[in-house]
Formats: C-alpha cells, structure tokens, sequence
C-alpha cells in the first residue's frame, strides 16, 4: 500500500468524473499538438516546395500567386509563355538551369505537370536533394531509348507520353508502374472556377499515356503532380486545336506543331552558383533583370512563402491561443473536479488523518491526484494526436497537396505532456488547499 | 512497581470561543496499560469531544494530556499526527471504512502511516483480520455485513499496537444482540494487544461489560453544563 494506491482508489472511486476530465485534458493536449505539429510542418513543406531553384517566371498577377499556381499547384497558370518569349527571357543569363513547365491537365483530380528531362536532373525537390524512384525510371529525351523497349522498333514520339508519378498522386489514382491513362484538360480547380467546360470536362482521348515511374514522397507540392514530357502537352493542344479546323484528323505529331501551340507556363531558374552552394552574387542581378520585362512576373520562392507567413501569422497566433485556452480550460475542468469531490471526500480525510497521515502529506496526495489526471490526459492526448496527425496529414496532402510527416516530434510531445501534467497539479493547488484545511472532528460525525 | 499510565488527564478545559462556557471541564483521569473504561454521559455532556482531545484532534483551551508519557498538545503539526497514528487508535460508530479500499488495504491503511516496515504490511494486516474472523479480506467494506465492517474497523484501530484505544459509541448503530458481540470483539481485541480501551457509550447496558465505569457528568469540575458540539481546531 502506498500514496499511489490510495490516488488511484480515489480516482476509480468517482470514475465517470476522472474519465471525464482525462477526457478533457486529452482533448486539449491532441488539440494543441496537431496545431503545433501543423504549423511547423507546414511551415517546413511550405519552404521546401521551391526545392533548389531560386526564381520562378510566369505570367500571373502577382509573385505569390505565382508560387501558389507554379509550385504548389493551386490552379493552371491563366497566361502562358510561347516557346520563343522562354528563349527570349532566358537567352544570355548566368543560369545553372531554365526548366519550362506547363500546367493545365490533370488525372483523377491530380495536377499535371508536363516538362522536360531535365527537370529530375537539375531540379532538386529540396536543396541538395535527388529525385528518387519506388519503381521505374524517370523522363527521356526523344532520342534516347526506352530501356524496356530494347531490341523492338522504337515507338515515334512514344518519349512524349510517359508519365512519371508522385508518390501522393500515386496513392491517391492506383496508378503503378506499366499503367496507362488518358488525361484530362483542366483542373477540378479549373473546372470549380467557371471553366465553361467544368460540366463536361475534356479527356484526351486520342493520346495514352503510359506510367513509366513512380517516385519516392519528397515531402513536397510535387508528390501529387504527375509529371510527363512537355511535347506531349505540346501535341495534345495542338490536336485539340487542330481538330477544330479538321474533325477527320486521326493524330498528330511534332512535326505539325506550330510555333503558337508550344506554349509554358512557367519557368523554373536557378541562376549559376558554386558548386555546394545555394547563395549565387548574379542572383541580385539576374532578378533585377528579369523583373525589367514588365510582360512577366518573377517570384523568389522562399521570400513569397515568408510573405504568406506574415499575412497568415494572425490565424496562426490565434490557433494557437485557441489551443492553449482549451488546455488551460481542461486544467480549470480539474480544479472543478477536484474541488467538488472534496465535499464527499471530507470523511475520507478525516480518516487518514485519524490514522495518522499528516496535512502536509494530504496535500500532496490531491496535487499528485491532479497531476495523474493531467498525465492519465497526456498520454491519451498523444495517442489521439497520433491519429489526428495522419488524418490532417492525409487531408492536406489530398486538399492543397501538401505534404507534411504525419509523426509528432518527441521533444515536442514531451514538452507538451510536462506542460500537461505541471498545468494540472497547478489546478489541483486549490482543492489541495481546501483538503488540508479540513476539520477532523466536524468530518467524523455519524452520517444523518 | 506498576508500569506508568497509558493516559493521564489533568485540568482539562475546553470551550467554542475564548467567552464560551466549558464544553469539558474534567480535574482528572488516569486509565492504566491493559484498563477498560467506559465512559457513560448523557447526549451533549461533551463525551466525543473529550475523545477528540485525547486525540489530539481538538486544542484543550487549559490543562494537559499524557499519552504514553508524552504530552501531546505540546506535539505540532506532523509530529501530533505520526504519534497518534502509532499510540492511539480509533473506532467509530459508523466504522468510518474507506470507500474503494477493501478490508485488508482498508487495515494496511493504517500501517501506511506507521514505522513498521511496508514489507510486513499486508502480512499483519491479513493476520488481523483472520485473527478477528474475517475470510473475505479483498472485499470492499459494502459487500461485508455490518458486523464484519465492525470487525474491520477494530482491526484497523489495532494495527499499529496502539497503548490506547478510543472508541466513540461503537454500538450506537446496533440492535442489543449485535451491540453485545461488537463489544466483546472490541474488548477481546484490545486485551489481546494489552491495549487500553476508553469507551464512550450512553448505553447503559454497557456498564456490567467494563471494569470501571465513568460518568462524564459525575466527573465535570462544576459550571455550567451545555450542549456539546465540536471545537473550532
């Protein structure tokens, strides 16, 4: 027998008010570590999303608007780029790379990003960091061969219409190695937004796309993007646009392109820099200059999402004082508690006392009575957060395709479950005062 | 030469407020090692409240009380607490069984608060309780008939080998047949621990069970007699 049997004799004595209140606490600790964990990992996947370039180049209203719809998706880029103004913006620049990028389809409700080779050579989804497969292989030129085609005649133009898929996309469609599919033209964004063919949307049925890869997560937009080679999304517009003019025509190739139908959306720079290193001295100038085409907008990644940061800082704070109301308001649920069992628990007081259990001793035993509820709710907080993570996790990816790790940090876990069980011996101060102020003789007097 | 007193009472007054008349008023009181008293009064002849004062429950407003030789209003705050818990022991008329504990923790209780060392706790207490017939020591007290809770109460009084016992109308709650059998366990029990017993009753059928008997009002110093209560402590 010891003070913790006596504590736990009292808490399964009134165990609808204990489970109550862990409840509560459970609650607000869950609450407080999702929001926590969301911010920072959102913070963290939101800064990750411009991996290593350092500008991107559009024709959007505005910089954040601009990393919002190039980098994390948010909806096709309204205004593109001919082929000719990207060479043009480009041409005599220190540049490490220009990647073009086209936006605008979409699979099952995930983006399409058609692009170049380059754009798993050069683009790293974070600084320093390579794409890697789960299973496949990445983008080719169109003269290189299809190692799984060896030793068959090749396919014309088959490089055009391979896809390469992000993990969350891969989750989200099925779709595995081998698959094909046909995309669609638009977004469901797109489509929300008043796209008149947002009813019917458009397939592109005449062109199959086959999966020749599957990526590793990279904690970034691109995980729900399916990634294919810019000619394909060259020639399936232009066939659309064709058909217009001549509904008899079966297909189309790169060499009926013409000059309006290769057309970008946006462009991925990172200017030359030291071999190791993310700072380049022609970045200042490079920016400056690309900023003078008054046809383009230009955005520095990092410095939009910072912006974004700021203007969302306010909810953020508010969130969070929400979070820690309702863990202060579970500590208050426990002195209510607490302080309520003390009429029904005088006798039982008395009697300790009786026994020779000091005043002192009494008071420790309601704090560390508090101090078990707070931890009892501590530990269920954590397992349900652990929960409540993968599911917002889950939403977030599939919503805004944000990708964050659905696991809660231990030393914030640990913080939060010691701020949990210190703010709940605090609430047990009271009712621990009032249980040591009890009057022996009076509480010993025969019921009725 | 006979061994010194268990309790020894000299000059004890007691009141409500500073103004108030004397609720006790008592010139003296000895009970030797081993001796049973019952100490008979009508009701509000301040009968518990001298209980509590032996305790140490209640501040006497003048006089002293010996307990095993120590004089125990001059003991304060934790040190009051551990000597009651290791010379006196209490049994109330409503057993006063702690709700959630069962018969042998509601005994191991007691010894928490005792020097005897925790490992011999729950063998003690289980001894005890077999020593006084009680079979069922892990069921909770409102699952034992009424004179088996008794039984428990006794058992928890005696735990730690008090010098004394005090026992505040331990068959008030008994029909006669039950209240003869509760006293004798009572008695039986403080003998065989050669613990003494004061005992309050108002039953005056009491009396022929006890070598000495007190009247409470037989023995006031005089002044006005008042309906008892409890002491501010």
């Amino acid at each position: 027998m010891t003070d913790l049997t006596i504590i736990l004799r009292s808490l399964r004595v009134r165990l609808f008010s204990t489970a109550t209140t862990v409840l509560s606490v459970a609650v607000a600790v869950a609450l407080l570590l999702v929001l926590l964990l969301m911010r920072d990992a959102s913070h963290q996947a939101f800064a990750r999303g411009g991996g290593n370039m350092h500008l991107l180049v559009s024709r959007d209203s505005s910089p954040l608007v601009s990393v919002l719809n190039g980098i994390f998706y948010a909806n096709p880029p309204p205004r593109p780029i001919t082929w000719a103004e990207y060479e043009r913006i480009t041409g005599n620049l220190p540049l490490e790379y220009a990647i073009p990028t086209q936006q605008g389809d979409s699979y099952l409700g995930q983006p399409v990003l058609a692009t170049l080779p380059n754009f798993f050579t050069e683009f790293q989804p974070g600084e320093g960091e390579q794409w890697q497969l789960a299973s496949g292989r990445f983008l080719r030129g169109p003269t290189d061969p299809a190692p799984e085609d060896a030793g068959n005649p090749p396919i014309p133009e088959a490089h055009a219409f391979e896809v390469v898929v992000g993990a969350a996309a891969a989750k989200a469609t099925g779709l595995r190695l081998g698959d094909t599919l046909h995309l669609t033209h638009g977004t469901s964004q797109s489509r929300q937004l008043g796209d008149p063919n947002a009813m019917q949307p458009h397939v592109h049925r005449e062109f199959t796309y086959r999966v020749v890869g599957v990526l590793k997560p990279t904690g970034t937009p691109h995980d729900r993007a399916l990634i294919t080679h810019l000619d394909g999304g060259w020639i399936i517009h232009a066939h659309d646009r064709r058909k217009i003019d001549d509904p008899s025509i079966k297909t189309t190739m790169m060499a009926d392109l013409l000059e309006r139908d290769k057309l970008i959306t946006g462009i991925y720079v990172r200017v030359l820099t030291r071999r190791g290193s993310d700072v380049s001295a022609s970045l200042p100038p490079v920016f400056a200059k690309l900023r003078s085409d008054p046809s383009i907008t230009v955005a520095q990644p990092l410095q939009q999402m910072n912006t974004l940061f700021r203007i969302i800082g306010n909810v953020d704070w508010i969130l969070r004082a929400m979070a820690v109301v309702v863990l202060v308001s579970s500590g208050v649920g426990i002195m209510l508690a607490l302080y309520n069992s003390m009429t029904e628990r005088r006798r039982q007081i008395a009697v300790l006392r009786v026994l020779g259990c000091t005043q002192g001793r009494i008071f420790s035993l309601v704090v560390t009575e508090a101090a078990m509820i707070g931890l009892a709710g501590a530990i269920a907080g954590i397992l349900l957060a652990l929960v409540g993570v993968q599911v917002v996790a889950q939403i977030l990816r599939q919503e805004i395709g944000l990708s964050i790790p659905p696991a809660l940090a231990p030393e914030l876990v640990l913080s939060v479950g010691i701020g949990a069980v210190l703010l709940a011996a605090l609430a047990g101060v009271i009712p621990a005062l009032l249980a040591y102020r009890t009057p022996v003789a009076n509480n010993l007097k025969p019921i009725g | 030469m006979s061994p010194p007193p268990v309790l020894t009472i000299s000059n004890l007054r007691a009141r409500f407020t500073p103004s108030g008349p004397w609720i006790v008023d008592l010139p003296e009181l000895s009970l030797a090692q081993g001796e049973q008293v019952l100490l008979t009064g009508g009701s509000g002849t301040g009968k518990s409240t001298l209980l509590h004062l032996i305790a140490g429950l209640l501040d006497p407003a003048e006089g002293r009380i010996n307990i095993a030789g120590r004089h125990i209003h001059a003991l304060r705050g934790p040190a009051r607490d551990h000597f009651r818990g290791r010379h006196i022991g209490m049994i109330f008329q409503t057993f006063n069984l702690l709700a959630g504990f069962s018969a042998l923790e509601n005994v191991m209780v007691a010894l928490m608060f005792s020097d005897i060392p925790r490992a011999e706790h729950a063998d003690r207490a289980a001894k005890l309780l077999a020593a006084l017939g009680i079979e069922r020591q892990d069921a909770p007290p409102e699952e034992l008939s009424v004179g088996q809770q008794q039984r428990v109460a006794v058992a928890r009084a005696l735990a730690c080998g008090p010098e004394l016992v005090l026992a505040d109308e331990p068959t008030a709650s008994l029909d006669p047949e039950n209240a003869a059998a509760a006293i004798d366990l009572i008695q039986s029990a403080c003998r065989s621990q050669n613990a003494a017993l004061l005992c309050v009753s108002h039953d005056p059928s009491m009396q022929s069970r006890f070598q000495r008997t007190l009247n409470l009002k037989d023995l006031r110093r005089g002044g006005p007699l008042v309906p008892s209560g409890f002491l501010a402590q």
